[in-house]
């Protein structure tokens, strides 16, 4: 909770010489308590469960120990971190003092503020980008394992149970990342300021919702050896209830990052509201915010939902309820509900933001305005509005409502309009500009490419009769792909390049994103297009091993996913090379005219010495010459 | 910077207002989660699946009996109360008059540790266990949630108390109306609870 200074307040045990207990907090003690917390409480549940309490079918010993445990860890890393100080603070009326404000707003820390319970959302920007880019890379790692082992058709490579704890692993931890790579980098880093505010709204709880994804991590990592994730990233239930103990790794983290988003979400909307410069109206925020506002504001209501249905699969677990047991009067059917619920807007929580850095992106290299502002916000509106109103598509083929296909299958399409209105924008805005060839540019024309193409073939699948024939198979993975990486992810790479200047008052070195791009794209493309191929002809997904006649499309599919992780590799190496010794990056390097481009590099503690006063668009560009 | 900024640069009812709306943001995924609960509550005993809503006696077991609904409703006239008391307390604040705000607080702390003593009470003491069928399963999640709610709500009570005891609102008091706000969504969520356990 934000508090107010107007009362001196002494921080306790801080004096001359002396750290207090604000100070000596890092990730250091976090982990530590964490896991001393943890490991007590194993113990302790070990040594005073009984052994013999299991009465009943789901009840299982271990799955409540590990669940304990996990919960253990969780309260201790934040409370090692020092997520705890404040609300206890605030509970003794003793708020934080002047220094203590400064010291959580990282001032003088240098690299260690990155390593602490830093509130300035400049450092918590950069936080975000570090961790998606490791959990990028444990998940791009995951699917090299798994299309390695589809290289060939007996599979072989590994176990099959492996096999499927490696794509659900590979499944939560990649939507996880999508969903945070661009709201957590860039709408943390950039959007304060390009509205013209000092911060978020909430620092604090800024910090909170970095952290807990942190302390998410572990208990998915744990999952994998304890018998991994091998219900895909859906954890249908009963399935789910019956799987071994690494499904307790997948509610913990599933949980944790709900609270997260949830937190975010009223964070980020609360700034955007509130927050903006004086002048800057509504027809005067710039898109990307719309972007952002609505990715969150759709999560808000949404993963709460997702959360409920982890906590009733724990207590199914660890408590042997029924909610999802069918003998013992629970649904399948509530669980798949519950689950799509979340399920389906969640895909514009990843989507709607990355379409709109690009929308963002796209008057500044065409240098025209963006063509329709409003019919952009209303498709914006558009897609989060219907997107909670389809979730039930995922569900032709289980037998739940026949008589709601219809319905569903109709609200479905409908989204193709609003998502028509963006591709209008865009190629609007393209349309007879004076294009500045850089790599965000051509990320236009690649988003409009594979955006295209998973929308295209995600109309067949909202279709019912189509749907019977194609839902489970591998042409729905291809589909997704195309939406989620070469529409989503294409996206995040662009801000990344666009924005990195202002991050790191360096530029990315322009050579390497090029190759990066193209290696990515043309693989993209092989790898999926293959996939579309063995779908159509039938081959299931989530299989280890398959029939020799899909042998040609996987191979093709592999060699394409090899080409994407060589530019993955090399994007990797472009942001390691230029953060450490690229060129100095000038304050407004691609004369854009949002207000993150005033800022001085590197940008000051507080963003603006004087607030800025908007008086224009940020699309002021003028008409190009045809 | 952050908070501190704020503080020196804002009045302190821009930052009221910036708390509030955060808090009704917050309290929106609250909302979706208490009434996802109730979706998954009249979804379980309208399927009724194997007739295992409220499981018949067999053999070894006898059958499970709806619980009466009349121990729910009570918690939340507790809670009711502590929302009351601590408007009053909010009333006394707002004419600066902080006798009645530290007595509303208190008051209110009062009721909702009751409250959450009853709850654990009736939780302990119910003729069921979480095995015993779909509405057992949904009668513990209710009450888990409404356990959850009464837990922050002694926390912030104990703190809001405090710092009204310590004379923290003596200048400005958007901390006790955004704590009523809580209160509010609190009672309502517990009569949300009530409301679908009496209908077992």
């Amino acid at each position: 909770m934000t508090t107010m200074m107007n009362r001196p307040a002494s921080a306790p045990g801080h004096s001359a010489g002396k750290k207090g207990l604000i100070e000596r907090l890092n990730i250091v003690t976090a982990f530590a308590l964490g896991t001393v917390s943890a490991v007590v409480v194993w113990q302790l549940a070990l040594k005073f469960m009984p052994e013999n309490a299991e009465t009943a079918f789901f009840f299982n010993r271990e799955d409540k120990i590990m669940l304990l445990s996990l919960i253990a860890w969780f309260v201790g890393f934040m409370t090692g971190i020092g997520a705890l100080i404040g609300p206890f603070r605030w509970a003794m009326g003793k708020d934080l003092n002047h220094d203590e404000n400064m010291f959580l707003a990282g001032k003088d820390q240098g690299l260690k503020r990155y390593f602490r319970y830093t509130t300035d959302h400049k450092v918590v920007g950069i936080q975000y980008l570090v961790t998606t880019i490791i959990i990028f890379f444990v998940g791009g790692t995951l699917a090299m394992l798994i299309r390695t082992n589809l290289g060939h058709a007996t599979g072989g490579w590994l176990q099959p149970q492996t096999y499927n704890a490696v794509v659900g692993w590979h499944g939560i931890i990649m939507i996880v990342a999508t969903i945070i790579m661009v709201t957590g980098p860039f709408g943390n880093f950039i959007m304060p300021i390009m509205i013209g505010a000092r911060d978020m709204a909430f620092p604090r709880l800024n910090a909170l919702s970095f952290w807990l994804i942190v302390a998410a991590i572990p208990p998915v990592f744990i999952s994998f050896f304890t018998g991994g994730i091998t219900t895909g990233w859906t954890a249908y239930n009963p399935l789910a209830s019956q799987s071994a103990l690494g499904m307790n790794g997948y509610i913990a983290f599933i949980c944790i990052f709900a609270i997260s988003t949830m937190v975010a979400g009223a964070n980020i909307t609360t700034t955007v509201i509130k927050m903006r410069a004086k002048g800057m109206t509504w027809t005067r925020t710039p898109i990307f915010i719309y972007g952002v506002v609505a990715s969150v504001a759709l999560a808000l209501p949404a993963f709460p939902v997702f959360f409920l249905s982890q906590i009733m699969s724990g207590m199914d677990r660890a408590f042997a309820t029924s909610f999802y047991d069918t003998a013992h009067g629970g649904s399948g059917w509530l669980y798949e509900n519950l689950f799509w619920i979340m399920g389906h807007p969640e895909v514009y929580v990843i989507l709607i933001p990355a379409v709109a850095a690009l929308m963002e992106m796209a008057p500044v290299f065409t240098r025209r305005p963006l063509f329709s502002f409003k019919l952009a916000v209303i498709g914006i509106a558009g897609i989060s509005g219907l997107s909670i109103l389809v979730w039930a598509h995922h569900m032709y083929m289980s037998g739940w409502a026949p008589l709601l296909n219809a319905p569903f299958m109709l609200t479905t399409e409908l989204i193709s309009i609003p998502t028509g209105m963006l591709f209008l924008v865009l190629i609007g805005t393209l349309w007879r500009g004076r294009l500045w060839m850089t790599m965000p540019l051509m990320s236009i024309f690649a988003l409009l490419w594979n955006f295209m193409i998973g929308g295209i073939t995600g109309i067949y699948l909202s279709d019912v009769p189509a749907d019977a024939f194609l839902h489970g198979s591998m042409y729905v993975t291809a589909h997704f792909h195309y939406t989620l990486m070469g529409a989503g992810l294409t996206g995040a790479i662009a801000s990344l390049v666009y924005w990195f200047p202002k991050m790191t008052g360096r530029m990315f070195d322009k050579k390497l994103s090029w190759v990066s791009f193209w290696l990515v794209q043309i693989g993209f493309n092989i790898a999926f297009m293959g996939m579309f191929l063995v779908g159509l002809a039938g081959q299931p997904r989530r299989v280890e091993s398959y029939a020799e006649v899909f042998s040609k499309g996987n191979l093709i599919t592999t060699m394409g996913a090899y080409t994407i992780m060589a530019g993955m590799l090399v994007l990797l190496h472009g942001v390691i090379v230029s953060w450490r010794s690229g060129v100095k990056a000038p304050m407004n390097p691609w004369q854009a005219k949002t207000l993150e481009w005033t800022v001085p590099n590197p940008i000051p503690l507080e963003n603006f010495d004087v607030l800025p006063v908007v008086t224009s668009d940020p699309y002021g560009y003028g008409k190009a010459k045809s | 910077m952050s908070v501190e900024t704020h503080a020196h640069h804002e009045h302190p009812d821009v930052v009221g207002s910036r708390n509030r709306l955060g808090l009704i943001l917050i309290l929106v995924a609250d909302i979706a989660m208490a009434l996802s609960v109730l979706f998954v509550f009249f979804y379980l005993k309208g399927q009724n699946v194997n007739n295992m809503w409220l499981p018949a006696a067999t053999e070894d077991t006898p059958a499970t009996l709806a619980l009466s609904s009349k121990g729910t409703w009570y918690v939340t006239t507790l809670a009711a109360l502590g929302l009351l008391t601590h408007f009053y307390g909010l009333k006394g604040v707002r004419a600066k008059n902080q006798t009645q705000l530290v007595l509303g607080g208190g008051l209110a702390l009062l009721f909702s540790a009751i409250a959450l003593v009853y709850q654990f009470i009736q939780v302990s003491g119910a003729p069921f266990t979480a095995t015993s069928g779909a509405y057992a399963s949904c009668y513990f999640l209710i009450a888990g949630l409404n356990t959850l709610h009464l837990v922050l709500t002694v926390f912030i009570a104990l703190g809001n108390w405090n710092r009204s005891r310590l004379g923290v609102y003596k200048s400005d008091h958007w901390h006790v109306d955004i704590v009523n706000i809580w209160w509010i969504w609190m009672t309502i969520s517990s009569l949300l609870g009530a409301f679908a356990l009496s209908f077992a």
